[in-house]
């Protein structure tokens, strides 16, 4: 059997700092900082992850296989995301989105 | 009772029960990237249009999205409460948990639905069916399009983890789970893990947008 490294207070502790951390997010995006506001919201969301990752899914007592399983998928996905979204936000050549009046809405 | 347990393609109940759990990340790593997906179209269309998605998830009750968002830990946290009393052999206990958990869950679609009654009536629509703005520029139909396939795909998973945890719930109050098996019963729980996780994601991207 797994020894239990995840205790109820520990369980109690992670679920009002999740809280914590969401009502932080929450007054961060009333704060009207503009586009730095995505990055701390994202940010703050990381963190929550990992939270619920390693206390509430167990993942602080698990074999490294699990674990890799996670490290992978947080990898393929920045990958995916941020190579995506190189695209928009590098075009200097050529215009950054379609032109509307060429291809009337809808 | 648990000998009897032992598949036998598998030497002890120790690789039975990491087979498992090694299945059941491999499956959530897999969903994550279906969600991945998403996210890379929904990053690649706000770099492109971003003062329209802004302009198109504006209107967003910030007050609803933050109520689930709470509505969720919670009840993750009850979930990963019934997790740790199945272990200790408290079954009782864990399928009341779950049952709290299913019961979250529910409140989560009501308020849902609350606001998608709101962008419906508001012809906040996805794709052709959008007339909440006269001519809107091509960025907000997309935002709000990206804003329904998500958080209605991750609806159709919530709706999936309520019907497992209902199904555990009362296994478990049926003697099937306890301290001699239990790895199902953590798996459901990471699956309804998984839901939350995702919703952290959705919640600034849809509704701290301002």
């Amino acid at each position: 059997m797994i020894s239990a490294h995840v205790t109820t207070p520990k369980l109690i502790g992670s679920w009002i700092a999740l809280l914590v951390l969401t009502f932080l997010s929450f007054g961060t995006s009333r704060l009207g900082l503009g586009e730095v506001e995505l990055l701390i919201a994202l940010s703050i969301s990381v963190a929550k992850t990992l939270i619920v990752l390693f206390i509430f899914m167990h993942l602080v007592e698990q074999r490294f296989a699990n674990r890799l399983i996670v490290i992978l998928t947080f990898l393929f996905i920045a990958l995916l995301v941020s190579l995506t979204v190189a695209d928009p936000l590098t075009r200097k050549t050529f215009p950054p989105r379609p032109d509307p009046a060429a291809h009337p809405y809808p | 009772m648990s000998a009897q347990r032992l598949a036998e393609q598998f030497e002890t109940l120790e690789k039975q029960d990491h087979a498992a759990r090694l299945g059941m990340w491999m499956f959530l790593g897999s969903e994550t990237l279906l969600f991945g997906a998403l996210f890379a179209v929904y990053a690649y269309y706000r770099g492109m249009y971003p003062s329209e998605f802004v302009q198109a998830l504006h209107h967003n009750s910030v007050a609803l999205g933050t109520t689930n968002t709470v509505v969720l830990i919670t009840s993750s946290f009850t979930v990963a409460l019934g997790v740790h009393f199945v272990r200790e052999g408290k079954t009782r206990l864990t399928a009341a948990l779950f049952a709290l958990s299913t019961l979250f869950g529910g409140v989560f679609l009501v308020v849902k639905g609350i606001e998608y009654a709101h962008h419906i009536h508001e012809n906040a629509l996805p794709g052709g069916m959008y007339s909440f703005v006269e001519q809107p520029p091509a960025g907000v139909v997309l935002g709000i399009t990206l804003y329904w396939f998500m958080t209605a795909l991750h609806g159709l998973h919530v709706i999936a983890g309520m019907i497992m945890l209902a199904a555990v719930a009362v296994l478990c109050l049926k003697g099937r789970y306890g301290t001699h098996r239990f790895v199902a019963v953590e798996n459901v729980g990471l699956y309804w893990h998984l839901v939350d996780v995702v919703w952290i994601f959705l919640w600034p991207l849809f509704y701290l947008t301002d």
